[in-house]
């Protein structure tokens, strides 16, 4: 017990005293009936309801030495206890020649990554200079009838319809699956009203 | 463009007063004329940016003689003007995985192992119950690890270290044997009561359709469900022209995407749920005009001008009867299987459009 006094006083000093031992150690003011304490019970500071709300009885301590019944809180509480750090493996350590393996793997894995990346961004730009020709071809082109030159590459430039509400039927946002449905393709499917 | 500009080109076309060419060519020096425009592009047809169609038959740009031809703005067009219908059928299956991919991804399952804390049967199972019982054999027969796809493998014992699989081993082989592994162990083994199962009353679960179908093993190359994790495309047979995409004049009051529209209900039939991507041509084939021999101002042949629009088929199938285009047959092919099919140079126009896969 004087050993933990001995602590306190020094923070005592460094900081304001607690409000219990202010309370002990000041007499009681005159004016005491013009404290604020009768407002602050008729607005509670905690808005939780009253059931889990903490009893200023009992205290914390009380509390957690209650024994939890709930087997399903037991039973998570001492399944989850291994989420803990402590039970956590640490960080993957490895000697010279498997972390150069690892090295090597991880290169590899970026290698290939990256030819990937750049087959597909080579697809995109044959794709597009397809588009590109096409269009500089079109535009240099008269017609149909007596159209002048570049009639069609305008209107193909129009974007009237392409966007906005049913520009891309709902069928086409079809994803891509592991394996196909029972029936692969509808070969039989019929339009009801002509196109 | 300002008023006085517009002013100076209406005064200097009434002042040449030529009615042969228009005011604004008039109006531009002879020599660099409209550098930017028609005739100086087509010169520039050879340039390295067509460098995959040079070696076409159909519409190789002749290097001998360049098609630098002054002709007026308003001559009779050389060119009849085609469109046609790239209609493809998107794959529906994702791709296979490289085999280095799923040795990887098997490599850096077994390092997360290490990583991470151990499955707690306990929590997932209640002690006891059917659901343990079972998963204590499936548990068992894969000595003890709780996941199905990293091999038999223990992070937190002795030969932890060793989480590497080594060259050859079958297990990263392949993505089929871990499918393989969850639909068995999808069966129940222990029955109600807490009773194991004999393997013949084991109730099967449903096995998901194979990726290879039936047009598959057939090579049926008009059906549709037919390589499916590939793009199709579809050709047709046009007399003795040959394989095609389908493709027809655009009529005088027609744009490209409705000619497009339009032939593929003439020539494939209309029972096909299909959506044109945009108005925009992907790919184009020219083909030129020949001029007489005695006269090489005069058209022997037109050229010929098709340009493809891209669509997509949701569903249905094409069907040729009472087309109007003469057409014979077709194909759903792959892009390999076109290259085969088509003309070169036609195919090498074409090819600007398909996906890798």
């Amino acid at each position: 017990m004087a050993s933990t006094f001995s602590l306190r006083a020094p923070l005592q000093r460094l900081f304001q005293t607690p409000a219990s031992i202010r309370s002990i150690l000041t007499p009681p003011s005159p004016f005491a009936t013009t404290t604020p304490a009768p407002r602050l019970a008729a607005a509670p500071f905690s808005t939780s309801p009253a059931p889990s709300a903490r009893n200023p009885q009992r205290g914390g301590k009380n509390r957690s030495k209650q024994p939890q019944t709930d087997p399903k809180i037991i039973s998570m509480k001492k399944h989850l206890s291994l989420l803990s750090p402590r039970h956590i493996p640490p960080p993957l350590r490895m000697a010279r020649n498997r972390h150069l393996r690892h090295w090597t793997v991880h290169r590899a894995w970026q290698l290939f990554r990256r030819g990937q990346r750049e087959a597909r961004d080579r697809e995109l730009m044959r794709m597009h200079q397809g588009m590109y020709l096409a269009c500089e071809e079109l535009r240099q082109t008269e017609g149909p009838g007596t159209r002048e030159e570049g009639y069609l590459y305008r209107v193909a430039m129009e974007k009237k319809g392409v966007y906005g509400h049913n520009g891309v039927p709902i069928e086409y946002a079809r994803m891509q699956t592991e394996t196909p449905a029972r029936e692969a393709w509808n070969h039989g499917w019929k339009r009801t009203s002509a196109p | 463009m300002t008023a006085s500009s517009r002013g100076g080109r209406a005064v200097s076309a009434l002042l040449k007063g030529s009615p042969s060419i228009c005011s604004q060519c008039a109006r531009l020096p002879p020599l660099q004329q409209r550098l930017y425009s028609a005739a100086t592009a087509a010169a520039s047809d050879a340039s390295p940016i067509q460098a995959p169609i040079s070696g076409g038959d159909l519409q190789t740009p002749d290097l001998t003689t360049p098609p630098v031809m002054h002709y007026p703005q308003h001559a009779p067009s050389q060119y009849s003007i085609k469109s046609g219908l790239i209609l493809t059928r998107p794959p529906l299956l994702t791709r296979t995985l490289h085999p280095f991919e799923t040795a990887f991804f098997l490599y850096q399952k077994r390092l997360e192992e290490r990583l991470s804390a151990p499955f707690r049967k306990g929590f997932y199972f209640r002690h006891d119950t059917p659901a343990e019982l079972d998963w204590r054999i499936k548990v068992r027969e894969r000595h003890g690890v709780a996941g199905r796809d990293i091999g038999r493998y223990n992070p937190r014992g002795r030969m932890g270290w060793n989480d590497e699989v080594l060259v050859g081993s079958p297990l990263g082989a392949s993505e089929e044997a871990v499918k393989e592994r969850i639909l068995t162990d999808a069966e129940m083994r222990v029955s109600e009561d807490g009773e194991e199962i004999p393997k013949e009353d084991r109730i099967k679960v449903e096995r998901p359709a194979p990726r290879r179908t039936e047009s598959d093993e057939k090579n049926d190359v008009r059906k549709l469900d037919r390589a499916l994790d590939r793009t199709l495309y579809l050709v047709v047979r046009k007399g003795e022209a040959g394989w095609q995409f389908p493709s027809g004049d655009v009529l005088t009051s027609e744009n490209l995407h409705e000619t497009a529209a339009r032939i593929l209900a003439e020539s494939a039939g209309v029972n096909m749920n299909t959506w044109i991507v945009g108005r925009v041509p992907v790919a184009h084939v020219v083909t030129k005009p020949v001029f007489k021999q005695d006269n090489p101002a005069q058209i022997e042949k037109k050229g010929e001008k098709v340009f493809f629009l891209k669509g997509r088929i949701m569903a249905g199938q094409a069907d040729l009867t009472d087309n109007k285009h003469g057409l014979t047959d077709f194909k759903w092919l792959t892009r390999e299987e076109l290259q085969d099919v088509l003309p070169r140079g036609y195919y090498s126009q074409a090819r600007l459009m398909m996906a890798e896969r």
